[in-house]
């Protein structure tokens, strides 16, 4: 059975619009200009247990309301929504204990309290087994690092410091769902690792299923088979990670900032070419595109690099925007349909 | 010259123009606290009935002088208004003070005028509350034009030295920053020592002799009771030289504090 | 229930923690609300040292009616401050759904997130005014009376409650519901004094309508001998039906909230 389960879900904001001023507010009163914004359309889509889903889009995409009407926090303005075979909202409690949730952007612990009095409390209201809650705590302990975090406020604690937190606080009682809403954002690359190591291991250890939201490709890249990608509130791709890889993880562009304008032809290695639309010499940039199955970001480099002088180069991935662009230009039509 | 002092009235004219703005930004506040103050002033109204039920006066006061002082306390509140000590803490917390001690005008100067501003602002919005006293519960104006010169010289004068009194306490703002739990206190003590909740000469003799002495009752009590006649014109020369004595060594005494206190900041660097 | 006691306790000792902490800010809190009252205080002692009597109620008889309704607005608060800020701290924070996605009831995280010490002041107020006056007045203190004051403490506190959760709600649409809040909640201001002394339709405001007058006048009239008859009584059902009410209105903000989130 799906422990998952959404059909047509949908969102709609209602919001009234105000223009400014003092006559905006009085008009606003009397006359309130209503603005629906469709915010989730139509979604549906099955999760099941143990599954670890990367639920992806570009900022404004729907992702945080979809999150909120799978936790209850939000009622979909039409649609189904069943986590466990239940109604999240009006099952709310019942719904509450089965399922952890991070918001990147706040907090759901005391600003001023000790982490560890954070945990007692939350031990305390999903009424947490007490051996088994110091069990968790020295497990948890030790693959977020939490040591001295423990008895540090949160209100003291770094970005990095507080996400460990975070999490050690959605999973102390051991959710069947938990749902990430960005939860690695503005995070540098040792703390990230370090929580796709502890999330991969509750999904292993426990079968946790994994619902993750993020813009950044890379989280995902590393913890998920599967990948949902919304636009504008509309599904447009749900499949496995690995086809997305194959299209769009195949090219790289690599950028070469040369110390003199480069007006000779220069030889690639095969897959690889020059980039040309907006190219001039004056700017002293080249830009490569290279295909990664044919030939390697170092070869590439060293061909260059051998016939004309190079300041600087960079290599960029693919980013989210340019591969929802994509889709809609077709380019994962045979995948979606099959 | 001219131009010197034109372009300075130019400085503190765009400094005095933003406090009225961020004011009414909060107009749905206005209305409410006009309600609040309307649901104040019924209290005092009855309550002072109620006190003067079986008595012809109280102090020498009669029912008719002490409502119209209540009523009038009520109306000319921001008089009596401390706010710096707040507004010190805050702009020393956001390092809103060095910009401030860096523009071409005298740091106290700014203040006073941006002070003298708010109040005017302040006294400005509560004409709704005077129609409100004056409709509702009968307040009559006094009509004698000397009085309210008068009047109008010792507010100013009251203002300006509670002006001086609220600076000198938030210079202490520069030595902690707990600086809440004392303007609580100092709050407490002007609501009473101002005598915005019951006419100062109701107080027995040492109270009255320590409350007088106080800022607060100076700028509000000393003025009002100049305008309701509780204080005999005949005195208010003496009055205004004893406001003007004061004024002139709270000035003096608050531009020592913040010399001093201002080093603290310079030195250790905010 | 005892499930939620318990969990009371626990918030109550972590929040003490927190206090302890900062422990400067705990001692100005406490005692800024009585700094605040001992103006008013100052005034009548002021005023009632100068007349026998105010409108037949002696000093301390006044002093009994200011003490109770000051008690009774420590309850709300010591224990629902936290219904003030429920637009600025948790809505528009977006801290709210936290409480949404706990297995407990959002208001009770609510109330129980912040127990706020200033009200301690209040009590401390409230108590020796009410202990004094009794004393001076020669009240006993029966079993009977003392049950009755803390009955009618703790109805006046959940009437204050039940007000403020009505008004606070609106929170849920208008954001910052502290204007409304306040508009309701200085009705309070009248029950400090004898309800005889104000227009006939300012005591049947403070009765019937915001009732906070069932916490202070009422109760003092009845331990004055002073017979009313059942209104003395009134405040535990006015308090229970309000708070009934009240719940109703936080569960339709509620579901308001569900469909907005914001
Ligand atoms: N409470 C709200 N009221 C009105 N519009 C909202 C609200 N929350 C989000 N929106 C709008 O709905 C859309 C989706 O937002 P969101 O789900 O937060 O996107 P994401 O999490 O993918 O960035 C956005 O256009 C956003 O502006
Ligand atoms: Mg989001």
């Amino acid at each position: 059975m799906a422990i998952i389960e959404t059909e047509n879900l949908t969102k709609v904001y209602r919001t009234t619009r105000k223009d400014p001023g003092l006559r905006g507010s009085v008009k606003a009163l009397f006359r309130p200009q209503i603005v629906d914004k469709l915010a989730v359309d139509r979604i549906s889509f099955h999760v099941e247990p143990g599954e670890m889903v990367g639920y992806i889009g570009v900022n404004g995409a729907g992702k945080s309301t979809t999150i909120k009407m799978l936790t209850g926090i939000l009622v979909p303005t039409s649609g189904q929504v069943r986590i466990l075979g239940r109604d999240p909202h009006r099952q709310r409690v019942d719904n509450a204990r089965q399922i952890g949730v991070v918001f990147g952007q706040r907090t759901q612990l005391w600003w001023d309290l000790a982490l560890i009095e954070s945990l007692n409390l939350i031990a305390r209201i999903y009424e947490v087994d007490p051996a088994r809650y110091k069990q968790l705590l020295d497990q948890f302990s030790e693959t977020l690092e939490l040591g001295e975090l423990l008895r540090m406020p949160i209100r003291n604690m770094s970005l990095g410091q507080k996400m460990r937190a975070e999490l050690a606080a959605a999973l102390i009682h051991e959710p069947l769902v938990v749902y990430l809403d960005e939860p690695t954002i503005g995070l540098d690359l040792i703390v990230k690792e370090r929580i796709r190591e502890f999330i991969r291991q509750q999904n292993r250890d426990k079968g946790t299923t994994v619902i993750l939201t993020t813009h950044d490709l890379g989280d995902i890249e590393e913890l998920c088979q599967r990948v949902i990608i919304i636009d504008n509130g509309r599904l447009i791709y749900d499949g496995p990670i690995t086809t997305i890889k194959a299209r769009f993880g195949k090219y790289r562009e690599i950028t070469f900032e040369t110390c003199q304008p480069v007006y000779q032809a220069i030889a690639l290695p095969e897959g690889a070419h020059i980039v040309t639309n907006g190219y001039s010499p004056e700017d002293r940039k080249l830009v490569l595109r290279f295909d990664r199955t044919l030939t390697t970001a170092s070869r590439v480099a060293h061909d260059v690099m051998d016939q004309v002088e190079v300041n600087d180069f960079s290599l960029t991935e693919p980013d989210l925007s340019s591969i929802v662009k994509q889709i809609y230009n077709g380019a994962l039509l045979e995948e979606t349909t099959s | 010259m001219i131009q010197a002092i034109r372009r300075r009235t130019n400085i503190y004219g765009a400094m005095a123009g933003i406090v009225p703005k961020t004011f009414l930004a909060y107009s749905l506040w206005v209305w409410v606290s006009l309600f609040l103050n309307t649901i104040t002033m019924t209290i005092l109204v009855f309550f002072w009935k109620a006190v003067y039920a079986d008595t012809g006066t109280i102090a020498g006061l009669d029912l008719q002088t002490t409502l119209t002082y209540i009523l009038l306390a009520q109306i000319f509140l921001p008089l009596g208004d401390l706010s710096m000590i707040f507004e010190f803490g805050y702009s020393l917390r956001e390092g809103g003070i060095a910009h401030a001690l860096l523009r071409p005008v005298d740091f106290q100067g700014g203040f006073y005028v941006q002070y003298m501003t708010q109040t005017l602002t302040s006294l400005f919005l509560q004409i709704p509350m005077a129609l409100v006293a004056w409709l509702v519960f009968g307040l009559r104006f006094p009509t004698d034009l000397q009085l309210w010169a008068v009047f109008i010289l010792s507010a100013i004068l009251g203002r300006t030295i509670l002006f001086f009194f609220d600076w000198m306490l938030a210079c202490l703002t520069f030595y902690t920053t707990e600086v809440w739990g004392l303007g609580v206190l100092v709050y407490g003590a002007s609501l009473f020592f101002s005598g915005s909740l019951v006419p100062l000469a109701m107080l027995p003799g040492w109270l009255q002799t320590f409350a007088l002495a106080t800022p607060f009752a100076q700028a509000l009590y000393v003025p009002l009771s100049l305008l309701t006649g509780i204080t005999p014109l005949s005195q208010a020369p003496m009055v205004l030289l004893i406001q003007v004595i004061l004024l002139i060594t709270l000035g003096v005494l608050s531009r020592l504090f913040f010399r001093v206190a201002v080093r603290k900041v310079t030195v250790q660097g905010g | 229930m005892a499930r939620y006691l318990d969990l009371y306790g626990l918030f109550l000792v972590q929040r003490f923690k927190i206090l302890m902490e900062y422990r400067v800010n705990f001692l100005i809190g406490a005692s800024s609300t009585i700094i605040l009252q001992v103006s008013s205080l100052l005034t009548i002692w002021v005023v009632m040292s100068q007349i026998p009597s105010l409108n037949g109620w002696s000093y301390y008889e006044v002093l009994l009616i200011y003490g109770l309704i000051t008690l009774a607005k420590s309850i709300n608060h010591m224990f629902a401050d936290n219904l003030w800020t429920i637009g600025r701290q948790y809505i528009r924070t977006g801290s709210f759904d936290r409480f949404l996605v706990r297995p407990i009831n959002p208001l009770f995280h609510l109330l129980a997130d912040r127990f706020c010490h200033d009200g301690i002041g209040n009590f401390l107020v409230g108590s020796v005014l009410v202990i004094t006056a009794t004393r001076q007045l020669n009240i006993p203190w029966s079993l009977n009376n003392v049950l009755y004051l803390v009955l009618m403490v703790l109805s006046g506190g959940l009437i204050f409650i039940a007000l403020n959760l009505i008004t606070g709600t609106t929170a849920f649409w208008i954001m910052d519901a502290v204007p409304i809040m306040r508009v309701v909640f200085d009705f309070h201001l009248f029950a400090q004094y004898p309800l005889s002394i104000y227009p006939r339709a300012v005591g049947i405001l403070l009765t019937w309508l915001i009732p906070y007058g069932l916490a202070s006048f009422y109760p003092a009239s009845y331990l004055t001998d002073r017979s009313l008859g059942w209104v003395a009584w009134g405040a535990p059902f006015v308090a229970i039906i309000l708070l009934i009410l009240a719940y109703q209105v936080w569960k339709f903000g509620l579901k308001y909230y569900a469909g907005t989130g914001s």
